[in-house]
């Protein structure tokens, strides 16, 4: 048996209007995983193509996304293109892919949908991922708690209402139903995508308010090692009265990640460490975490992924401030507090095109997660986690207007904690969703979900989430969507089943296993429109409704004071509780402008929101009314400079109750917020190194708030950044 | 339009020129509100000889601990305005600045002395901080140093006293 007939595919990309070569373009054979990366000269070069006709998708930042069919490999033939492709007004990422579970451009989506890029990122020298959210337009974090367009009041993470996947798959924790920002390998990321709304219809629980892929970055075909290191160093807080240490506090860290492999076989290690020693009191953390990502070509149209990571973590219990008086020291009770844990996860992945219309993937993730908090040297609460999930989905494209998606899901977790007992939970779901154009403007898309889940011995619930969208592209420049869609999130474990009489207060938390399940409905419009060749706007109006939203409350009950005691004693407690209804209204704005042949842009986001409690028929708790965030970026030749402003509304209405009950002293006070971060980075290439170093001051203006109630937001910190690739 | 936009980012920068939270003006501990008697509810003066706001670390209280409370040391309750001293009598309303040891006061409420001897029998509570609940539940207030708790507000009807903890 001979060797499969095979050519070379090769070419020149350039700007159509400048007729200068476009360095970096992707260049993808349709149906395969051949492609390649224009060099400095514009040239990319393909080769071992099997014989065939070919689609070719050429796609880079600020350019128009290129299809081009019928390219045709004959067997031993180098074909050779000349490409011309169109800049385009700044753009998000040209290429969406968690609306709809496959590759997009940002016009084709009938939803929402913001975007984080490595660079950004880097820019702003994030060490986690939720300090990256913090400037997404109608994303607003309560510490590391993430709301989207006020879906999330205040719940301390657990449960959370915005579905997070690692690289499409589900990433929220077994036993608390949260989302451990820390363990997703930032240095390896190489963009985020932010989907508004409900998501349920294509991704189960949880994606009630939004989702959030993170996608890691694609091992690169060289070898390469990269660096990272930083210092940061807290300034002093506004008053002196609140200084709790004279010792200068510094937050440090290095990651380096190396890279390599073979044609077929691409690998990619990388390994951090960070301390950060806080501006509080017992908020000291320490942190391991190893990342490792391994990519198998098995042929043209087969590959295997393998992702793993690691962290290992010693984090001090700063719960709450002790008063607005010291709000750098914790509660007394939370002085001596320390919470270990070790958590990470494994993943693989396996794709196969089994024609240029039909391919699909096979996922599989499992999460383990083990955390236990000390105070004093005794131990109070240890708990384990394990999470399975596997996703097979498959994509057709029927024909150049129909693509249909399809797939099924399943999970297993087991949590086995001193705090919500031994439970095991199950759950299936299967869905389906089309994209039909109907005309050459016009794009409806239609799906639906079905999902059973059973949690311990409870019994299984069901639920169908369905989803419809429209896109209108009456010209090259407007995109018109619209969409509804549905969401719900099923009670987390640690919901049903926590019962405690916490390590940090005297208030006694009782299970509730009759919680109901969550969900919500999303109504949008919006626009996205290029003005001219430097100015972008995006408008949308909202509508989500909500129903048995789950919130912890305080409610007088009769509970035996522990559970060998065989009396009953009555008193205020904390449950979680089906406590509300309520519907979320609003607006969201963006605007980006480029000025001066691009070295300096502009972006303006603002979304309002009109959070009402419609059990309370008054406004929802914990729920900012505006947010606002403003940015320029100046970028001239090695230089980048770039100012960032985000402004929170005070918080109008929190659970009084709560504060009392904790109790949180002063933990009603909190103030709008209004912070600036400015930050620098020079380039030293042109010096002989292959070095980046940046400088940034956040909280320029050293302002003092709370995102979360009895928790000051840091101080101002200063940060040098050295980044290094060889 | 460059030139507005570059207005309106300096306005937005210059909004955030006040500094946030401060620290609460120092103060002496404990915790103060108003005292609200709901009209026609008021006893006749000869059952009226003492009216005090209290305040217990211990709950639940029972007969033995009131007076063992009172004046062990440090004591774990205590009285406002003074053991010695009562609350104005029949009037709607009255404010009041209760400044305490800091502790965790797990009961806090109005309690009146309905004859001449002090005796634990002539003692009856007659108003609670506490829940809106039927009978309401107390709610624990926490003093610490430097904070003074207010809005503690109490809705006094004779008629309808809270559960008796003795």
């Amino acid at each position: 048996m001979g060797q499969p007939a095979r050519g070379t595919l090769k070419g020149t990309i350039k700007d159509t209007e400048t007729g200068q070569a476009v360095v970096g373009a992707n260049v993808t054979l349709q149906g395969t995983f051949l492609g390649a990366a224009t060099d400095a000269n514009g040239k990319f070069s393909i080769v071992r193509v099997p014989v065939g006709v070919y689609s070719l998708t050429i796609s880079m930042i600020g350019y128009e996304r290129l299809k081009m069919e019928g390219v045709k490999v004959a067997n031993d033939e180098v074909r050779s293109l000349e490409i011309l492709i169109h800049s385009v007004p700044i753009q998000s990422e040209p290429v969406i892919i968690t609306a709809n579970r496959r590759e997009q451009s940002f016009q084709e989506v009938p939803v929402s949908v913001s975007t984080v890029s490595a660079k950004m990122i880097a820019d702003r020298n994030n060490i986690t991922l939720d300090d990256a959210l913090r400037y997404v337009p109608g994303v607003n974090m309560m510490t590391d708690q993430v709301n989207i367009r006020g879906s999330t009041g205040y719940n301390r993470g657990v449960g959370s209402r915005v579905l997070v996947l690692l690289d499409g798959l589900p990433y929220i924790t077994g036993d608390t139903g949260e989302i451990n920002w820390e363990t997703i390998p930032m240095f390896e990321v190489e963009r985020i995508e932010v989907v508004k709304g409900a998501g349920s219809a294509l991704y189960g629980s949880s994606a009630l308010g939004g989702v959030i892929n993170v996608i890691t970055r694609e091992t690169p075909a060289e070898s390469e090692f990269r660096f990272r290191v930083f210092s940061g160093l807290y300034d002093k807080p506004r008053y002196p009265e609140w200084e709790w240490t004279t010792k200068p506090r510094f937050n440090s860290g290095i990651v380096g990640s190396y890279s390599g492999g073979t044609a077929s076989l691409k690998y990619l290690v990388s390994v951090g460490r960070t301390v950060d020693e806080s501006f509080r009191e017992n908020d000291t953390y320490q942190r391991w975490s190893l990342f490792a990502k391994a990519k198998y070509d098995l042929s043209s149209t087969q590959s295997l992924t393998i992702a793993g990571n690691y962290l290992y973590r010693t984090h001090g219990n700063f719960f709450w401030w002790k008063s607005l008086q010291e709000p750098t020291r914790p509660a007394e009770s939370q002085r001596d507090g320390l919470v270990t844990s070790d958590r990470g996860n494994i993943s693989v992945a396996y794709k196969e095109f089994i024609s240029d219309r039909f391919f699909y993937t096979l996922k599989g993730i499992y999460f383990g997660n083990f955390w236990r908090d000390d105070s004093a040297g005794r131990v109070n609460n240890v708990s384990t986690s394990h999470l399975f999930s596997v996703d097979l989905q498959a994509t057709y494209d029927a024909n150049t207007s129909n693509t249909l998606t399809f797939g099924i899901a399943g999970n297993y977790d087991r949590v086995d904690a001193n705090l919500f007992g031994t439970h095991p939970g199950v759950g299936a779901a299967i869905y389906a969703q089309d994209e039909v154009a109907v005309t050459g403007e016009i794009k409806l898309t239609a799906g639906l979900r079905f999902d059973w889940e059973r949690v311990s011995v409870l019994k299984g619930t069901a639920q169908l989430n369905p989803k419809i969208g429209l896109v209108y592209m009456p010209d090259k420049e407007t995109s018109i969507r619209a969409s509804v869609g549905s969401g719900f999130r099923y009670p987390a474990i640690g919901e049903l089943y926590i019962e405690s009489s916490t390590n940090v207060s005297a208030v006694v938390v009782l299970p509730n296993p009759d919680l109901k399940v969550e969900s919500s409905l999303s109504y949008e419009v919006g626009i996205n429109r290029s003005i001219g060749s430097m100015m972008v706007v995006d408008v949308a109006a909202f509508r989500n409704e909500f129903e048995n939203l789950i919130e912890p409350s305080v409610q007088i009950k009769r509970y035996h004071p522990n559970p060998s005691s065989s009396y009953e004693v009555e008193g205020p407690v904390i449950q979680f509780d089906n406590v509300t209804k309520a519907r979320i209204e609003g607006v969201e704005t963006d605007l980006r402008v480029e000025w001066w042949k691009k070295w300096f842009s502009t972006d303006i986001g603002y979304t309002y929101t009109w959070p009402w409690d419609v059990a309370d028929n008054q406004i929802l708790k914990f729920r900012p009314r505006h947010i606002l965030y403003a940015g320029g970026l100046v970028s001239w030749d090695r230089l980048r400079a770039s100012v960032d402003f985000r402004y929170l509304s005070r918080i109008e209405r929190i659970d009084e109750n709560l504060v009392r009950l904790a109790p949180i002293v002063d933990g009603d006070a909190r103030v709008a917020i209004k912070i600036v971060d400015v930050r620098a980075s020079y380039d030293l290439i042109d010096l002989g190194y292959p070095l980046r170093v940046g400088f940034n001051i956040n909280n320029l203006l050293n302002y003092s708030y709370v995102e979360l109630l009895g928790n000051m937001g840091p101080v101002r910190t200063y940060y040098l950044t050295v980044e290094g690739l060889f | 339009m460059m030139k507005r936009t570059s207005v309106l980012i300096i306005a937005v920068f210059f909004l955030s020129c006040d500094h946030g939270l401060a620290p609460p003006p120092s103060v002496e501990p404990g915790f103060g509100g108003t005292l609200y008697f709901e009209k026609g509810t008021w006893p006749s003066p000869d059952s009226l000889f003492d009216l005090w706001v209290f305040a217990s670390q211990v709950y639940p209280l029972d007969s033995s601990k009131v007076f063992q409370g009172l004046f062990s040391n440090p004591p774990t309750i205590y009285l406002y305005p003074a053991f010695d001293k009562s609350l104005p009598f029949f009037v709607d309303s009255v404010s009041y600045s209760f400044n305490v040891p800091i502790a965790t006061y797990k009961y806090i409420g109005i309690i009146q002395q309905f004859a001449t001897e002090i005796n634990i029998h002539n003692f009856r509570v007659v108003g609670l901080y506490g829940t809106n609940d039927t009978p309401p539940i107390p709610i624990p207030v926490i003093v610490n140093e430097g904070t003074f708790t207010p809005g503690i507000d109490f809705r006094v009807n004779f008629r309808k006293p809270p559960p008796q903890p003795f």
